[in-house]
C-alpha cells in the first residue's frame, strides 16, 4: 500500500476528480475496452496479461498489462462467465454457461486446447493448485464438477443446489464450499471425499465467496439482499452480516488478507471492507455495472470487469489501514429535482413514450440490463 | 418491483447497456422472469447517463409532479421505505 491514513503518497497524487473523500484515497490506472458483458478476469503475472471472459461476445479478451490494450481475442463456447489460470500448466479455463462446458486455453500460444463437458449452465469456477483440482459450479444442473487440473478428467460430479456457481476452497481445513444463487445457500464438502459436511441458508442472491483460512472465515456476497455474510468455517455458521453498496456481486480477498473487495453492480463502485472489523472502509468508483474482480499479485492493482461499460477498470487502493471515518454514500443530485424529459421507444409497441405518458402519476423507473 | 406493484405504483422498466440489439435480449429476459408491463429501450443509455445511473438495478421513484423522491433503492427494504415515504406513510 502506498499511503498511510489520510496522508497521500506523492508517487500517487490523488486529485479532487478521482476520490470520494479525503479519507478514502484511490487511483484509477486505466479503463480498457473489451468485449461485451465482461464478467470473469484472470491475471497472468509472468506474461503481464489479463484474460477477460466476455460472456456476450463468446470470447476471451487478452489484455496487455503494460500497454493497457487488448492484444488478442480467443473464441470460447457460448457465454463464458467465469475464468481462471493454472500457473503450473499454463492453462486458462472458462466456464461457458450456454455450452455446458469448460474451454481450456493455452496461455502461451493463446490457442484453445480442448473443451470439457460439465453440468448445465456452468457459471462459476475455482482452481486449487495444492489439490490439483478445478471446481465448477453448474447452475441449472445444481451440481459441482471436479476436474483434475493435469489430466483434465472429471473426477467427481457432486450434488449441489439450484444456482450453483461460485466456489470457495479452504485448503487448511480441506473444505470446498459451493454457493447457490437461486437456493440462497451454501454447501460445504470434504475436499477429499466430497461428502457434504454442512449447509447454510444465506441471503438472497448468493453469488461470490472469498476465504481467509488463517482466520477460519469465509465472506459470501448476497447480491439481492445487498449484504456480505461472514461465515465461521469451523462452526459452519453465519456470524455477521455487513451491508455494502447497491447490488454487490463480485468479491476477492486482498493479498494481505486484511480487506476484501466487493463490486457493487447497482452502484458502479468497489467496496473495500475490513476483514477484522467488517466495516466498509471506502468505495472506489469503477465502470458501469461492475462484476468480476481480482487483484494482480504482482503489484496489488485491482481489476474490475464492468458489464455495463464493456470495460475493465484497473484501480489502486491507497488505504494503508482503516480510515478514521466511515465513508458516506453521496446522494444523487437529482433527489428533489424534476425528472428530465425523455422520449424512449416502447419495447412492446414500438411507440415513443415520454414523461407526459405518466403525467400526474407516481411511478418507478427501474433501470435494468438482461445480463 | 413486487412492492411497487403492490402499492399501485406503475413500474416502468428501462433497458440499458445491452451492447447489442436489445430486443432479443429483452424478450429472453421477460420470458425468463415473466415480466409484464411497460419496458422502454435506452440502448445508448442516454437517460441513464443524464441521471447519473452507474449500475443496475437502479430505481428512480417519481412523484406525481415529476419530482424524483428516491434514487438507487436496489434493496427491498430501501424500496419499501421509498414507497412509504412517497405516500407519506410512517
Amino acid at each position: 500500500m502506498a499511503a498511510t491514513g489520510e496522508r497521500e503518497d506523492p508517487a500517487f497524487p490523488v486529485g479532487a476528480a478521482c476520490r470520494i473523500d479525503s479519507r478514502s484515497p484511490w487511483r484509477q490506472v486505466a479503463e480498457i475496452p473489451v468485449g461485451l458483458d465482461p464478467e470473469g478476469i484472470a491475471v497472468d503475472v509472468a506474461r503481464r496479461r489479463a484474460f477477460v471472459a466476455c460472456s456476450r461476445s463468446d470470447f476471451v479478451s487478452v489484455v496487455d498489462l503494460d500497454k493497457h490494450e487488448v492484444v488478442a481475442e480467443i473464441q470460447t463456447g457460448a457465454e463464458p462467465i467465469d475464468i481462471g489460470l493454472d500457473v503450473q500448466t499454463g492453462r486458462v479455463f472458462t466456464a461457458d454457461a450456454h455450452s455446458d462446458q469448460v474451454t481450456v486455453i493455452d496461455s502461451a500460444t493463446l490457442e484453445v486446447e480442448t473443451a470439457l463437458p460439465v453440468g448445465g449452465y456452468p457459471s462459476g469456477l475455482t482452481h486449487v493448485p495444492e489439490f490439483r483440482r478445478l471446481y465448477v459450479g453448474n447452475s441449472l444442473g445444481s451440481t459441482m464438477s471436479v476436474i483434475d487440473l493435469d489430466t483434465l478428467e472429471t473426477v467427481a460430479t457432486v450434488d449441489a443446489e439450484p444456482g450453483a456457481g461460485a466456489i470457495g476452497v479452504d485448503p487448511t481445513r480441506g473444505l470446498v464450499i459451493c454457493v447457490n444463487f437461486v437456493a440462497a445457500s451454501a454447501n460445504f464438502y470434504d475436499a477429499g471425499s466430497f461428502e457434504e459436511v454442512g449447509r447454510l441458508e444465506l441471503g438472497t442472491g448468493t453469488c461470490a465467496i472469498g476465504i481467509v483460512p488463517e482466520r477460519g472465515e469465509a465472506f459470501i456476497v448476497n447480491s439481492i439482499a445487498g449484504t456480505v455474510s461472514l461465515v465461521d468455517l469451523d462452526a459452519i455458521e453465519v456470524v455477521d452480516e455487513t451491508r455494502t453498496g447497491q447490488a454487490p456481486v463480485g468479491l476477492t480477498v486482498a493479498p494481505a488478507h486484511d480487506r476484501i473487495y466487493v463490486t457493487n453492480r447497482g452502484a458502479g463502485t468497489l467496496s473495500v471492507l475490513g476483514v477484522a472489523d467488517r466495516q466498509e472502509w471506502s468505495q472506489i468508483p469503477v465502470g458501469n455495472g461492475p462484476g468480476g474482480v481480482v487483484v494482480d499479485p504482482y503489484d496489488g492493482r485491482i481489476f474490475v470487469a464492468n458489464a455495463g461499460s464493456q470495460t475493465v477498470s484497473i484501480v489502486e487502493d491507497l488505504l494503508a489501514a482503516k480510515p478514521p471515518a466511515q465513508v458516506v454514500e453521496e446522494a444523487s443530485p437529482w433527489l428533489g429535482n424534476k425528472l428530465p424529459s425523455f422520449a424512449l421507444e416502447d419495447y412492446r409497441t414500438g411507440e415513443r413514450r415520454t414523461n407526459r405518458d405518466w403525467a400526474e402519476k407516481k411511478y418507478i423507473l427501474n433501470f435494468f440490463a438482461s445480463w | 418491483m413486487r412492492e411497487g406493484a403492490r402499492s399501485g405504483l406503475e413500474v416502468v422498466l428501462v433497458d440499458i447497456w445491452e451492447g447489442t440489439e436489445p430486443r432479443p435480449e429483452v424478450e429472453r429476459f421477460c420470458e425468463m422472469w415473466g415480466i409484464k408491463g411497460p419496458i422502454l429501450l435506452d440502448p445508448a443509455g442516454e437517460l441513464a447517463t443524464t441521471l447519473g445511473v452507474r449500475g443496475v438495478p437502479t430505481n428512480v421513484v417519481v412523484d406525481s409532479d415529476g419530482t424524483i423522491r428516491a434514487f438507487g433503492a436496489a434493496r427491498l427494504d430501501e424500496l419499501e421505505q421509498a414507497i412509504d415515504d412517497l405516500y407519506g406513510r410512517a
